[in-house]
């Protein structure tokens, strides 16, 4: 991962600001930092949205298409995720560098996704055991600057909003062959509903307390952090520790505690943000990569 | 500024795609207007008036620019090729429907676009930042392209205000719609349907009958009932095709009744190949060519192909009853064997309707202002046109489109395109047949003229590299009387070994036509030219068929010459091709020819030469006979014109002489030496000419025949039907045998081009050669043109090209030329029936002697040696008692009253032109003798027929 060399003197001035409820960039131990989110940038997906967090650069496309259901889940269709470390990000990615990165950030979003009420898989069923979407989740990582993970989630919560599957229909004459029609207006779609999409916080233990969205320099100095994955309503839907620290009982249920706390807000005005931005329609000026 | 336009696509694996395409949008697009200075003017190519002087409109006497949309385009292109008609705005959305609709109108509207007089603009309202639109929800496709029109429009007329305050410019928005033209006025923009302003154009009155009548759906259900069933719609027959409920098919109507039709089923499914349709109800409304989907009938309720031959007559339109009564006479009981999978129409895929040369049969009511035209092709059905010139009309050759065909109408609608001129006219009648066979006569453009050759032209050093210098050579040509495309040249010369060299020389066309120039485009549309009897129409244009190609005397030419090294046996000991230049000795005529070989003291080289020739040329021709060569025969007539009026003053059949076939024997062995090289050459992409031994059912008719005169024929082989033709020989009956080689000639199958990487089968039935191809005339069939290309990359004399070796571009040429080599032979036997019409037109009432050529159920096909004349006796008429018949298939024979009538049975027939059906001027026989009573008519009572002059009185046919 992403990493920046401090030295020791750095590190203990950090650690004590966070004891005093006081970080380098001024924010409190819970607060985020200043989050940019726009849907809709990339023209050829089905959904996209870019997130920026600090300097953390997250860009996310969604795109679906058709395929069969999975043999266990007859009439429900699937996500598949995949993570791309650019090198624009840091050096270490050039080549296969951000291949392990990729998978790990893959696997978790798996994981926060593998449960039945985040997301409705049923919605992307078009006939039972023959033809369903498939939503390809891919996840672009432009720039590292500390808290990857929930920049991460909130770009694939918001793309996942923005998100417009064609609506067909299934036609079936006497004999039983089906045909696939496309409905001829574009307007014509399916819009997911993201109500229960949970977004992760990401809690770094730094000297006694734990703070949110730690920058890059904050994470230096933690030796363990835990990502709670988190719906709107405050469900915890996964969790994990990463790091090679360790942490007592009593801190986990106390940084759960946060992060449930944390993630409703988040997710509140993640929501106010995407409606706000939903509600100018098509005549929004883009602002995308130009921005 | 940049948009981009997004849509989504269903691929053909089932996927659905979604394509973003950039869309750039312009501020400085005209409005085609000369000299509005808003748009900064300088509109390059064809342009709108300033003030346009269009014919007074009583509904808009304010000058006006029209704006059709896409529907009026489509269906009205006709009115708006009308001269009357100008300074019309075509909008590139309305241009890009047309497209994807139908590809010939749209060429036609490019043609006209392009024609300067016609001040046709169009406006690129896509990419014209003020006018373009996006799709708004819950809006289709076509909705969107209702409202870019109406938005388009609005825009010119707020900006032709714009350009002068007084300015009385208007845009007038056409539209047949009848919710978008009320949308239209509700935005204030002036909109009329086709059919109000085309009637307010009160200069122009004929242009009413071009419009096409075009009932809207509401309509059909009030007046009269239905006759047809529905048609299903595309993607219910797509679903039936796809499951094999439906079966996908070309529609052929039937020449000789108008009741029955086959559908050629498309796939290789062998079984099934050709459905029977019987009755008008299950036609459907099918017309001749188009593609339908069939439904297969259960198999009690098939039919056999019946023999009867019936044309529709009926005048009156209502007359569905007497239809069914008719179509039980075609149903006749028939052996369980005879009879063929026989289905209905359920839905039309694709029409081919095209515009259909004939004439008006004017109604009985007088100011009547609906007609039916009957086409001059039987296969298509009369069509209704509403036209107020119906009188000036009468005894013209029209061209006629058709627009729709309801549920309740007897009778396809349609609209009056074209006055061709007076029937019987001889260049009226040209026009037609060239028109109604798809022969393309227009002259030469000037694109095609700028490849051709600067004259005067000479030989240059350049053209001789890779080239030999036969000029030394004693060669000489060989042709009929009058010919000056000479395509090819002979020479025989003994060399010092005691072999012989034999050269054919074929002119160098592919020297002249370079690929891929419009000249070469052209060519290979034409395909080949076309012989009429009075006219040639070129494949290439005169200066090369008949000066710089054609291999005259005295000059020096370029040629392709195929050079072979023969023992005296006509065995050859080596090949040779090379291009060349020749200098011919003489253009002989076969007559010339055939004196100078026979004539005994002429000993010059010119003379030995064709000795030689001819010496080879016999062997040559028993060699392939041997191998199970057919020799054939068909009646061929050629007229004698007046040299000034250009009718024909006499007719005879060819006269097949030695030299004939000597010259004949030489392209053969030139054009299978050719084709064994190309083929070595490009195994994959050579193009060749094969001949499909015919399916052993062809031949039933001939054995038949045959049979009943005690002769036995084989047909198993080509060389056991040649050997059993031979042997078919008759002390009694010498013309015999030409009887039976003429109808041998009917069961072949027609011998077509292929690319050789897209067949295997090769074979030559009719010659027995196991390969062949055409390299022989070149100036007169495109195909030689392209195996003249292929030979000479072959033997490094020039140079190849990306086309020349794909084979599906191949493939689709050697479509073309098959279709074109059919459509010209259609062509040239109709103008000879014209020219044999004229003839008998001047000569009067003839009587001959004929022989039967086929029976039929109530008729027989006779053939007159003398004239090479084939035609139909009819025992059926309608004006007078039936006859009792009975005709027994098996033999085939036809039993009236007492006599009983066989294939190749002489009779004697009267011969006259019948001009009751002006439209179809025919050759009427009728049987003198043998005499029967009540049907053949005495040898010299003719004074009470009257033929010469329209029937008065129709009779109603009454069974």
């Amino acid at each position: 991962m992403a990493s920046v060399a401090l030295s020791e003197a750095e590190k203990v001035y950090i650690m004590h600001g966070v004891q005093e409820d006081l970080r380098v960039d001024g924010r409190g131990c819970e607060d985020y930092r200043c989050v940019e989110v726009e849907t809709d940038v990339v023209s050829n997906t089905s959904g996209s949205a870019r997130v920026k967090l600090g300097h953390t650069d997250i860009l996310v496309g969604v795109k679906a298409e058709m395929g069969t259901p999975k043999l266990e889940k007859p009439n429900e269709g699937y996500l598949e995720f995949f993570v791309d470390c650019s090198a624009n990000a840091t050096p270490d990615f050039e080549g296969r560098g951000g291949d392990d990165l990729g998978t790990e950030i893959a696997n978790t979003l798996y994981r926060i996704f593998n449960n039945k009420s985040s997301v409705d898989l049923k919605t992307l069923c078009i006939s039972p055991r023959e033809h369903c979407w498939v939503l390809y989740v891919d996840v672009l990582l432009l720039e590292c600057d500390g808290n990857l993970f929930d920049a991460i989630s909130i770009a694939v919560k918001a793309a996942l909003f923005n998100t417009r599957i064609p609506r067909v229909r299934v036609l079936e004459d006497e004999e039983g062959s089906k045909d696939i029609e496309l409905s001829d207006d574009p307007y014509d779609c399916i819009r997911l509903s993201v109500e229960n999409v949970p977004c992760i916080v990401t809690l770094c233990k730094i000297g006694y307390r734990h703070v949110v969205d730690a920058t890059l320099q904050e994470e230096a100095c933690s030796l363990a952090s835990l990502l709670v994955s988190v719906t709107s309503k405050g469900v915890v839907t996964c969790l994990r520790k990463v790091g090679k620290g360790s942490l007592d009982p009593e801190s986990i249920f106390e940084m759960m505690e946060t992060s449930k706390r944390v993630g409703k807000v988040l997710h509140a005005s993640l929501q106010s943000v995407l409606h706000k931005e939903e509600s100018l329609g098509p005549k929004r000026q883009k602002v995308g990569f130009l921005g | 500024m940049l948009k981009s336009k997004t849509f989504l696509k269903k691929t053909r694996a089932g996927g659905v795609l979604k394509i973003v395409r950039e869309h750039y949008l312009r501020d400085d697009i005209g409005c085609g207007a000369v000299g509005c200075t808003a748009c900064g003017g300088a509109h390059e190519g064809p342009a709108l008036e300033p003030q346009p002087q269009d014919p007074a409109s009583s509904l808009c006497p304010q000058p006006h620019y029209l704006l059709p949309d896409t529907n009026v385009l489509l269906h009205q292109i006709d009115v708006l090729e009308d001269p009357a008609i100008r300074n019309v705005i075509v909008l590139q959305t309305v241009l890009q429907e047309v497209r994807n609709r139908s590809a010939p109108v749209y060429k036609r509207i490019r043609d006209v676009t392009n024609n300067q007089e016609k001040h046709f603009y169009t406006f690129t309202n896509e990419h014209h930042r003020e006018t373009y639109v996006e799709q708004e929800q819950g809006e289709n496709a076509n909705d969107r392209n209702d409202r870019a029109i109406r938005v388009a429009a609005k825009w010119y007329n707020e900006h032709l205000k714009k350009m002068s305050t007084d300015n009385q410019l208007q845009v007038i928005f056409i539209t047949n719609d009848r919710k978008n033209k009320e949308k239209a006025v509700e935005e204030g923009i002036p909109a009329f349907t086709c059919e109000e302003y085309v009637k307010s154009l009160t200069a122009n009155p004929e242009l009413i009958d071009r419009l096409a009548c075009l009932s809207e759906e509401g309509n059909e259900i009030e007046s009269g009932k239905i006759i047809f069933s529905e048609h299903l719609p595309l993607s219910k027959l797509q679903q039936g095709i796809k499951s094999g409920t439906y079966l996908q098919g070309t529609f052929r109507a039937s020449r000789e009744n108008y009741l029955e039709a086959t559908v050629w089923i498309h796939g290789d499914n062998e079984e099934n190949k050709e459905i029977i349709l019987q009755g008008l109800k299950h036609l459907n409304r099918a017309i001749h060519e188009d593609i339908v989907a069939v439904e297969l009938l259960p198999k009690s309720q098939w039919v056999a192909p019946s023999s009867v031959v019936l044309h529709d007559e009926g005048q009156n339109e209502d007359d569905v009853e007497k239809e069914e009564e008719r179509e039980q006479m075609l149903k006749t009981a028939v052996s369980e064997k005879m009879l063929k999978p026989t289905g209905r129409v359920v839905g039309i895929i694709k029409r081919n309707w095209r515009p259909y040369c004939g004439m008006l049969s004017k109604s009985d009511i007088k100011e009547s202002r609906r007609h039916l035209f009957t086409p001059a092709d039987k296969r298509i059905p009369r069509i209704r046109i509403e036209t107020r010139q119906a009188s000036t009309l009468e005894g013209r050759r029209i061209i006629v489109a058709i627009d729709g065909w309801p549920r309740n109408s007897r009778y396809p609608n349609g609209h009056f395109v074209k006055n061709l001129g007076d029937v019987g006219e001889k260049e009226t009648e040209t026009e037609v047949l060239l028109l109604e066979h798809d022969v393309p006569h227009q002259p030469f453009s000037q694109a095609v003229l700028s490849f051709l050759p600067k004259m005067p032209w000479s030989i240059t050093e350049k053209d001789m590299k890779n080239r030999e210098d036969l000029r030394h050579l004693c060669i000489c040509s060989v042709d009929p009387p009058g010919c000056t495309d000479i395509d090819d040249a002979l020479h025989c010369r003994e060399l010092e070994n005691g072999n012989l060299e034999v050269g054919v020389h074929i002119a160098d066309v592919s020297h002249f036509i370079r690929p891929g120039n419009a000249l070469d485009q052209e060519s290979a549309r034409r395909g080949t030219t076309v012989y009429l009897c009075e006219k040639r129409i070129d494949m290439v244009p005169e200066l090369l068929s008949s000066n710089l190609c054609s291999l005259k005397c005295d000059v020096d030419r370029l040629a392709f010459s195929c050079i072979w090294e023969m023992n005296h046996s006509a065995e050859i000991l080596k090949t040779k091709f090379t291009k060349s230049v020749i200098n011919s000795k003489a253009s002989l005529t076969y007559a010339e020819a055939q004196l100078r070989i026979d004539s005994a003291n002429m000993r010059d080289n010119i003379t030995t030469s064709l000795r030689g020739l001819n010496k080879l040329a016999k062997i040559l021709k028993k060699k392939r006979i041997e191998k199970g060569a057919l020799t054939l025969s068909s009646p061929e007539v050629r007229f004698h014109m007046d040299s000034e009026t250009h009718d024909p003053i006499d007719l005879q059949t060819k006269e097949l002489r030695e030299t004939n076939s000597m010259v004949e024997e030489f392209m053969l062995l030139a054009n299978i030496s050719v084709a064994k090289k190309i083929y070595e050459e490009f195994s994959e992409h050579a193009l060749l000419r094969k001949h499909p031994a015919p399916p052993p059912s062809n031949y039933e008719i001939l054995v038949k025949a045959a049979r009943s005169r005690n002769l036995e024929i084989k047909t198993d082989t080509a060389k056991s039907l040649a050997e059993s033709l031979d042997r078919a020989e008759s002390p009694t009956f010498p013309y015999l045998n030409t009887l039976l080689r003429i109808l041998a000639t009917r069961c072949m199958m027609q011998a077509v081009y292929f690319c050789s990487g897209m067949d295997n089968d090769f074979h030559h039935y009719g010659l027995a050669s196991p390969i062949y191809t055409h390299f022989t005339s070149p100036i007169r069939r495109y195909a030689d043109v392209i195996v003249h290309r292929l030979l000479a990359v072959a033997i490094g004399a020039d140079c190849t090209y990306p086309e020349l070796t794909d084979k599906h571009k191949l493939a689709d040429i050697c479509k073309n030329l098959n279709y074109r080599h059919k459509m010209a032979q259609y062509a040239q036997r109709a103008s000879v029936a014209f020219h044999t019409q004229l003839f008998f037109k001047s000569k009067g009432i003839v009587s001959e002697e004929a022989y039967i050529l086929f029976v039929r159920k109530n008729a027989i096909v006779v053939l007159i040696p003398k004239y090479g004349l084939e035609g139909t006796v009819f025992f059926e008429e309608k004006d007078k008692p039936n006859p009792r018949l009975i005709y027994d298939d098996e033999i085939p024979s036809l039993k009236i009253e007492d006599t009983v009538f066989h294939v190749f049975d002489k009779v004697k027939v009267k011969i006259m032109l019948d001009s009751s059906n002006l439209q179809h001027q025919k050759i009427r026989m009728s049987l003198v003798e043998p005499q029967i009573p009540g049907i053949s008519i005495p040898p010299d009572d003719i004074s009470n027929m009257n033929l010469n002059g329209p029937q008065k009185k129709k009779m109603k046919f009454e069974k």
